[in-house]
């Protein structure tokens, strides 16, 4: 792969600028109504799927129906609702329910948690070892560029541990970073929150979703309450396995790329871009996948844009890979199947010590 | 005790809100549903059905509202936020209502008038937007410069109205909801010319029907601005000292006229003032360096002197919740956690330790770091 001087880098940045200013110059009652239908959607598939559950004395049938109701509503506002809700996106329409300094989704992880890990860490040192804890997790070995541990032997099993628990992990991610309960504090960390706050905010969220799910609508569900407490179960281990492997495949598949700290040390905003193109991967599907998502099948675009209404990320991504084309840098895309089987390889593969370093 | 069970009810409430719906209150959570079709309703208002319009001149626009249920009423002279979907988008901006208190108490309706500023998105877009426009949202009503009825204006002397253009409207709402005249009131309305005056009409039918009501069109562009000293002390029969003033209008005429007769001897009690529109500073001066941090991230804005944080954040395309812009609804407070900030309403400037902010009414007075 050809390396591009700090003059490639400044063109690169002002041709995706355009590309954004294209869109952003442009929202207005379209996105509105396009998120308030999803909106109505997830609280309609919501408010129904637990309805239904209720009603599997009549045929089972119906408790399925129920399960898989709850799971798409709780997929709705985990993805395409919450996670692009809380990185700013609806903030232009001034709406008390879509704004992320006020938005709480249905999750065991607090939105300002979430905005903190997930947003400024996560999205400023993409993939950069040692900055990005959500590379790996702290749980899993995923490129050379960490040392091999008696631990990694087993680490697809920790995988599939992680993904049916994944909104607990989410979650616990700021606290393990902060080293609350465990381990020594790193010097490098900046702290703005204290661990009480973390503490309660954690515990807090945590017991209010568990007490939903598993205490308040099971009581109300009378004798019907062991079904309704397994849907809820259900619902969430359905949602927690897709948001899972969605994520996994926008930044674990084969070709994606990570970097050290010394390449990324005062960063202009063109190589800032070119390291998002290259951490991330795409992936393919019809309409309603993509929604299913949150759009984070457009996942290089997500990491370009994170503030553009997400719906947009289809519209871009031509305009995005004939840049990438342009300067030479690879933009992974492939379909499903595919990117998710070599994310299943990456893991299996550094189970094992050895390996290529990707930074 | 009674406040501490009701303090106690409403956390309760806020806490199983919060389990059930991830909401402060439920009706956010099903807001999208109950409003599916009345897409301008705002969850934190109450929804009001536009049963008519009328242009009153050609600059000024009365809507006629039936807000819903929840609404408990207003007192003349009151004002009210009103929130309208533009582009996708909620703005809202404040209004005072102009009818009078019959109407709401016979009819359940209510009217605003607005004046379409030629810059004012609000405006603009409730005029181009009003024949396909189906709901607004509105707030409770607020504000004290109403009427204290008899317990002062029996007393008494006169009162004494000074309106300037759209500054009729809330003078305009007491004087058509006054049941029983006691006491007599003149009404200086200023503008700039008579096919500007909204009302006129009904104005000029209450003065001949009612022998205690005054008016006194003063058109500006001929006769230049109004002294009310002067005039007030040509007046037979009146007496400064012993008269209630009610002014509405720009925040400069408002003050000249509170300054004079309290010069006088007038007492501060005995005017009551509404303010349109923010007077402007000018934004000139040194530029001071904002820091907005958003959930750790940074970012710096050029704050210049005289400009509301809000525009200076909006300019550097951050998006803070809004309301008003005009420091009314209180949506935009935030942490200022250092920093002194000027308050563009008062022309108070504040303390450098953390404190509430309105962004849309503060500007930077020293170099700032606020929390969004």
């Amino acid at each position: 792969m050809m390396r591009l001087n700090e003059l490639q880098l400044a063109e690169l940045a002002s041709e995706l600028d355009e590309v954004k200013a294209g869109v952003m110059s442009q929202l207005g009652d379209k996105e509105a109504c396009y998120i308030r239908r999803i909106l109505l959607t997830q609280r309609l598939s919501a408010i129904s799927g637990r309805i239904l559950m209720v009603l599997g004395f009549l045929t089972p049938w119906l408790w399925v129906l129920g399960v898989a109701l709850l799971a798409l509503a709780k997929i709705l506002d985990n993805m395409e609702i919450g996670h692009n809700v809380l990185h700013g996106q609806y903030d232009w329409m001034n709406d008390p329910v879509l704004h992320s300094q006020r938005f709480e989704w249905d999750i065991a992880c607090d939105a300002g948690s979430w905005k903190r890990t997930h947003n400024f860490e996560h999205h400023t040192y993409t993939n950069i070892i040692g900055k990005d804890r959500d590379f790996g997790y702290g749980l899993l070995r995923l490129s050379n560029d960490f040392r091999w541990r008696l631990r990694n032997l087993w680490q697809f099993v920790t995988y599939l541990l992680l993904s049916t628990l994944f909104q607990w992990g989410v979650s616990y991610h700021e606290l393990a970073g902060e080293r609350v309960f465990f381990g020594k504090k790193k010097p490098d960390r900046i702290n703005s929150v204290s661990h009480s706050d973390l503490k309660k905010a954690f515990f807090g969220k945590g017991a209010r979703q568990l007490f939903k799910d598993y205490v308040f609508f099971p009581l109300i569900a009378g004798p019907m309450w062991l079904w309704v407490l397994s849907g809820n179960l259900v619902a969430n281990i359905i949602r927690n396995l897709w948001t899972s492997t969605v994520i996994f495949c926008g930044h674990f598949t084969a070709d994606v790329h990570t970097f050290t700290q010394q390449q990324c040390e005062g960063e202009s905003r063109g190589h800032w871009y070119y390291r998002q193109i290259l951490g991330s991967s795409n992936f393919t599907g019809p309409r309603w996948f993509h929604i299913l998502t949150g759009h984070l099948s457009c996942q290089i675009e997500h990491h370009l844009y994170p503030d553009m209404p997400a719906l947009h990320y289809l519209t871009v991504a031509p305009q995005v890979q004939a840049i990438a084309k342009k300067y030479g840098i690879a933009y992974n895309s492939g379909s499903f199947l595919r990117q998710y089987a070599t994310v299943v390889a990456r893991i299996i593969r550094y189970s094992f010590p050895g390996g290529a370093s990707t930074a | 005790m009674n406040k501490t069970i009701s303090l106690w009810g409403q956390n309760l409430y806020r806490q199983f809100s919060l389990m059930l719906a991830n909401q402060p209150k439920l009706s956010y959570y099903l807001h999208p549903l109950l409003n599916w079709n009345k897409p301008g309703v705002h969850p934190d208002y109450h929804s009001a059905r536009i049963v008519d319009f009328r242009w009153e001149t050609d600059q000024m626009l009365s809507v006629w509202l039936e807000p819903a249920s929840s609404w408990i009423g207003f007192t003349a002279g009151q004002h009210l936020l009103v929130t309208l979907m533009h582009q996708g988008r909620y703005i809202s901006r404040s209004f005072s209502i102009s009818s009078s208190a019959a109407l709401f108490a016979q009819q359940k309706q209510i009217r605003i008038s607005c004046r379409i500023q030629p810059q004012g998105e609000f405006t603009q877009a409730l005029a181009a937007g009003i024949a396909a426009l189906r709901h607004l949202s509105i707030s409770d009503a607020m504000g004290d410069f109403v009427m204290k009825p008899n317990a002062d204006t029996g007393k008494t002397g006169a009162i004494v109205m000074v309106a300037a253009g759209s500054g009729i409207t809330p003078l305009w709402s007491m004087l058509s909801s006054l049941r029983c005249w006691t006491s007599p009131i003149v009404l200086f309305y200023c503008v700039k010319a008579a096919a500007q005056a909204a009302f006129l009409t009904e104005l000029n039918q209450l003065a001949a029907k009612q022998p205690l009501f005054e008016l006194q069109l003063i058109e500006t562009a001929t006769a230049g601005r109004l002294n009310l000293v002067q005039r007030l002390q040509a007046h037979t029969d009146f007496s400064l000292h012993k008269a209630l003033y009610y002014f509405c209008g720009p925040e400069a005429m408002s003050r000249q006229y509170s300054d004079d007769l309290i010069q006088l001897g007038v007492s501060a009690a005995a005017i009551h003032t509404e303010l349109f529109g923010l007077a402007r500073l000018v934004s000139e001066g040194p530029v001071k360096q904002a820091l907005f941090i958003q959930q750790g991230k940074v970012t710096t804005v050029e704050a210049t002197a005289g400009m509301p944080l809000l525009q200076a954040a909006e300019q550097q395309g951050l998006s803070p919740r809004f309301g008003c812009r005009i420091g009314v609804c209180y949506q935009c407070v935030c942490q200022k956690k250092t920093g002194q900030v000027l308050n563009l309403r008062t022309g108070q400037i504040s303390g450098d330790s953390p404190e509430q902010i309105q962004l849309c009414i503060s500007a930077a007075h020293s170099d700032l770091q606020v929390e969004l």
